[in-house]
Parts: C-alpha cells; structure tokens; sequence
C-alpha cells in the first residue's frame, strides 16, 4: 500500500508538472523515457570506491550528538580500514572533468505531516511555508527547461530516508532541501546554506541533531550510508551549489529584507545529505523565530522572492556546470 | 473550510463517441459527444434552445449544425466550431453534476492519446475558462489511475476514434510505452457499411444505423444467434442478415491491436513480460464487444500465455480514474493550473 501511495503521488507531480509545462508553453518532451545514466552511475560508483576511505574518518567527526547520531561502532577486524591517519591523501578530482548538465532537480519541502517543524510566531509552521516556497520554486525551475520532482506535495509524514530514497530513485541531478530556522534568541536573522561535510560549531550541531530527527534510519543503515558517500567529489559539488544558492538567496532577499543577516555558507552532517547519492544542500532560508522574518514569510509576495532566489541560485550553478571549464560555482 | 465552499472535484472522459462526467459529489452522467447548433431562426423556434447535446442533439440533427467534436481522436486544427463544441460539451458535463453557486470547480480531463500527443496546446487553449482549475490527462492513464493499475499493466482503451494503448511501469508513461491505433469503434462502423454495400448495394442506411447495429450486436469468434437488421433497398424495409460483415467487421480489429501489444510488450524489460502479458486490461466502449478479450488472450498465447479481463464499468471508468486524479491532487497542486 505504501509503495501504491508513492507511485501515485509521483503520477499525480508528473501530471501536474507536465500540464504546467503546456500552460507555460513548452512543446511536450518527445521521448520522457527514463534517461540512461548508467555511465554517469558508474564513473561516480568508480570515484566513490576511490574516495571513500577517507570517509570514515570524515564522517566520524562529522556524527553530530542524539538519537541518530550515535557514534559508529567500529567494523569487524576483517573488514576493518586501517586507521584513518594511514590513509593517503584523497586525490582532488575536479568536477569540471565531468561538464555534466543538470537536469532533474529534487525539491525537498522539509518537514510535514506530523512533524511540522518550527512554529513560526505567526501562526504559520515550517512545514507549511516549506511546501508553499517549493511548489513556487518548481514552474520557475520547469519554464527553465529543469525536470522538478518535489519529495513531498502535500501536508504529510515523510521521513529523510524516504525523501532520500527518492530523490535516489529518481536519479535527480541536485537535491535541494528546504527550512527555515528557530532559535530562542528571537532577534536573530540571517541565512545559512549547508552542505554535507564535518562540523565543530556547536550550533550547526545541534542543527543537524534536530532536523535529523524521525529519519527513519537504523545505525546499520547510516553506517552503510558514510561507507557509500564519496566525499570529495559529491562535497565539492555540494559546496559549490551551495555558495551559488547563497549567493542566489543573499542577494535577492537582502533587498526585500536589508536586516537579513548573511550566516553563511557552511558544511553540516544532515542526514538526508548524507543518505542522497547527487549533490545536495540544505538552506535555512530565515528565522521564524523572529517576528519580521516571520510577518514576512506570511506574504505570498515574499515567499515568491525566496522562491525566486534559490531559482536563481540553482539557475547559476546549472549554468556554471554547462559552461566548458566551468567550476559549478558561478 | 466548511463544506459548501470546498471545490467540487469533477473527473470527465471526453471521448470521440460518448463523454462521461463523475463529481466528489457523487454524481455521474454520460453524453454522447455530439454538440449542434440550430442551423437558423427557425430551427431555434421550434427546438427553443440555443443549443443541444448528446442524444437530443442526434435526434434533432436535420435542424442542427452538428459536431462531434473529436473525430479521430483530435480536435480539428483551426475549426472554431469544432473547437467550440469541446468547450460547449465540457461546460455541459459540468453543469450536470450540479455545482453549486460560487463553488469552485477542479477538474481532470481525460482525452483521447493522441489529442494530447498532437495537440496539448491547441486542446488546453481549446479548454480554457470551462473550469477554474485544470488538467487534462490522456484517457487510458486515467483508466489506469482509477483502477490502481498502475505496475506492469498494459491498458488498451478501444474508443470510437482510436484505440490507445499504455504500459504503466509505476511511473508516468513515456510515448515509448504508448500507442495509438486509427483501428476502433469508428473502423470497425465504417468496415461493417463497406460490407453491407458490397454485398447489397441498393441498400440504403446511415452511420448512424451502422454505429446502433455495431454497439448492439458486434462480437468476435461465434455470434449468439444470427444479427438481423432492416434496410431501405428500392424504398422497401427489407431484413438483411449482416452476422458475417459483423464478425469481419469487428475481428479486423484483432491484428492491428494485437500487433500493437507485441511491439509495447517488445518494449518491456524481460522480467516483466509474465506480469504484464497476464495484466492486460480492456477499456472503453470497445472492450465489451463479445469474444475479443478471449480472442486477444489467444494471440497472447502465440508467446506463451496472457490474460486479458475488461474494465467492469466501461462507461465510467476514465471519468472515475480522473475523479481519483483529481482528489489526490494537492489544493497547491491546482493552484498551478488555472482553467
């Protein structure tokens, strides 16, 4: 029944994006056969055999505290790495040796359903105004030419691992994971992008712990996970999609917004990060917790520029990825 | 949000032959796909409507300007009219199921493949402001969604237009996993008068009369008794046994479509083939023509063994499967797409 729901409720997001896609005038794909991939998945596959000793020992630093976060126990002694320092220096493979074009894009509304995520002093929760920002966000990046799947349509429990399965599933090109922020100290402001990586600020760890929470993975799993990432490449992408929706979200929202503070672009161990298999980040986009983020986040107008301004990130980095020689930054 | 102000969800079959129209109210009608116009004024007086649909249209149709809207499965390029009439039948249907004043209107549309293959952006325009909300989906995804037939499933929807073919595999169908036949309800009208003429060429009848016979009396294999109709020949009712034109008639159908189902299965990875040979599912008016799912189970055994059922509500089950479509979709889903 679980797997009928979610057949259905990507039928139902193809049809709709398909029927945006004639209302906004572009001619029907010809061919929306699944696209064949395997040499792209296999030059990857390669690259993470390659790199990823060296996860472990990234990964080990990054395991933020909790419940999902437990350190992980050390392999048997067959299969055990040697101890991170005898490692040789993971190679630095740059990305620009793959001008791969993006093309699938997967929006990840966070939160939803029982999790509703933070309260917004509005009325308003995070999951609501997620869901709203990335369903403004996909006709923007579909008239862009992008194939968009969104993890969630609806106002519903979906957890990361199912949001990373299906955005695995779905081969998308970039994930992109949608929040908003909450702290105690309601004058804060500001924006902050995340890509997967180690973390010491004890703020972005404590980030992680919450938005981690309600996975749906055990520790055999996320074992499993940090032994499959490849880190330098999928980072580096990572990193570089994140400085372009950062720059994207900075520039936009700061006009609309002048108090908005700049936090960042940062390396964090989100989960859903970690489980998803193309590069990916995670913006807190504002703070609920405060009261002008908040009264602005309830005008459709603004959500439209946030909208706006991780379409033009994505866009950026898109086009940076097409240009020969291009870094992926923009 | 109380309950009068909740959009009224309506799912509609918009077929070459018949159109058909299922609310989240409840409600449901079917129309023949037929749209006229009284040809003058005094057409206008003595019919006393502006304009008629489906089974009364028919009947008034030598004081109509008459369309049916979507021969071949197509709106006409360029015919207003044509094009008008679309529009007309669909705001018709709507009005059946009865919104209510102010309420707003979601509806999925189900057309025939190849009006959606050729011409979405002809049909969407073709459509527009008949509803404040909508889709349009091609009609045997439709069948498909409703029945939750939606792995390794191959859904032949035998319309009066065409006959669309569709592999669900759990995901959207790519054109790779469709098709579209000219062999249907309407080829199988047109072979059966050909028939008739050859045999008996002072015979007179119209499409009309060979589209009754066909839906009263087709069948594939062995008939049930001898098909008898009368025929004007030299301006005398005459009795005419017509059960070998028919079954000629209607078992041409049975290489085209089967050929069609070799090329899609050709295309299903080989684990599949099993499942989707014994998932072979008959939709539309076409699929309770007696003796052909039994017959196309036989050309399936050609390589190995099939099963072929038809749909049990032939009549509703695309206005059904857009129903499903249409209450599944999100509030924000609609938003995107302004009738």
């Amino acid at each position: 029944m679980a797997e009928l729901a979610r057949v259905k409720r990507q039928l139902v997001s193809d049809v709709v994006r398909e029927n945006v896609e004639t209302l906004h005038g572009l001619p029907p794909r010809p061919l929306r056969r699944p696209r064949q991939r395997r040499l792209r998945g296999g030059l990857w596959r390669a690259l993470g055999v390659v790199v990823a000793p060296s996860l472990l020992f990234v990964a080990a630093s990054a395991l933020p505290t909790g419940r999902a976060e437990r350190p992980v126990p050390s392999r048997p002694a067959a299969a055990a790495p040697a101890p991170a320092t005898s490692f040789p220096a993971p190679q630095a493979i740059s990305p620009a040796a793959f001008p791969l074009e993006v093309r699938k894009i997967v929006l990840d509304p966070g939160h939803g359903g029982s999790d509703p995520g933070a309260p917004a002093t509005v009325g308003l929760w995070e999951k609501e105004i997620t869901l709203d920002v990335a369903q403004r966000l996909r006709p923007l990046l579909a008239q862009a030419g992008f194939e968009v799947l969104l993890t969630r349509e609806r106002d519903e429990t979906v957890s990361l691992r199912e949001r990373a399965q299906f955005a695995n599933f779905q081969r998308g090109d970039l994930f992109v994971s949608i929040h908003f922020n909450a702290l105690p100290t309601r004058s804060y402001r500001g924006i902050e992008t995340y890509h997967l990586g180690p973390t010491s600020d004890p703020h972005v760890e404590r980030l992680a712990g919450a938005e981690n929470r309600e996975s749906g993975y055990s520790l055999a799993d996320f074992r499993r996970l940090l032994e499959g990432v490849y880190v330098h490449v999928r980072q580096q992408e990572s990193r570089q999609l994140a400085e372009a929706i950062h720059r994207g979200l900075t520039t936009t929202l700061v006009r609309g917004n002048p108090a908005v503070r700049d936090s960042g672009v940062k390396p964090a161990p989100f989960l859903v990060l970690v489980a998803t298999e193309m590069p990916g980040i995670l913006a807190e986009i504002s703070y609920l917790s405060n009261e002008e983020d908040a009264r602005l986040l309830k005008e459709p107008t603004y959500r439209q520029e946030v909208a706006r301004a991780l379409f033009e990130g994505i866009r950026a980095y898109a086009e940076a990825r097409r240009r020969p020689g291009g870094k992926g930054s923009a | 949000m109380t309950k009068k102000s909740e959009p009224l969800r309506v799912g509609i079959d918009l077929g070459t032959s018949r159109s058909s129209v299922s609310a989240s109210s409840g409600a449901r009608h079917v129309v023949d796909s037929y749209v006229g116009w009284p040809v003058d004024t005094v057409a206008r007086k003595v019919i006393k409507k502006s304009i008629l649909f489906g089974r009364e249209a028919l009947d008034h149709r030598s004081m109509l300007d008459l369309h049916r809207p979507l021969e071949r499965g197509l709106i006409k390029e360029g015919s207003e009219k044509d094009e008008a009439a679309v529009r007309e039948l669909l705001r018709h249907l709507i009005s059946l199921v009865g919104p209510e004043d102010g309420q707003k209107v979601f509806a999925v549309v189900g057309v025939p493949a190849e009006a959606l293959r050729v011409s979405r952006q002809h049909l969407r325009n073709a459509v527009k402001g008949i509803a404040d909300s909508l889709m349009i989906v091609s009609e045997p995804f439709a069948v498909a969604y409703g029945m939750d037939a939606l792995l390794h499933t191959m859904i032949i929807d035998i319309g009066a237009g065409t006959t669309d073919f569709c592999v669900m595999n759990g995901r959207y169908p790519t054109e790779d996993e469709q098709r579209t036949l000219l062999h249907a309800g309407d080829w199988v009208d047109d072979q059966l008068a050909t028939y008739i003429r050859t045999r008996q060429p002072e015979a007179q009848f119209s499409v009309h009369m060979v589209r009754e016979w066909k839906e009263r009396w087709s069948f594939v294999g062995e008939p049930k008794g001898p098909v008898m109709v009368t025929v004007q020949v030299g301006g005398k009712p005459t009795s005419l046994d017509i059960t070998n034109e028919m079954r000629r008639a209607c078992e041409g159908l049975l290489a085209p479509i089967g050929e069609a189902m070799f090329d899609l299965l050709a295309r299903v990875e080989p684990e599949y083939h099993e499942r989707v040979r014994n998932n072979v599912i008959l939709a539309g008016g076409g699929s309770q023509v007696p003796g052909l799912a039994e017959a196309l189970e036989r050309t399936l055994g050609e390589v190995g063994s099939g099963k072929v059922r038809a749909v049990e509500d032939p009549v509703f089950a695309g206005s059904n499967g857009s129903l499903a479509l249409a209450l599944d979709a999100a509030e924000s889903d609609w938003e995107q797409l302004p009738g």
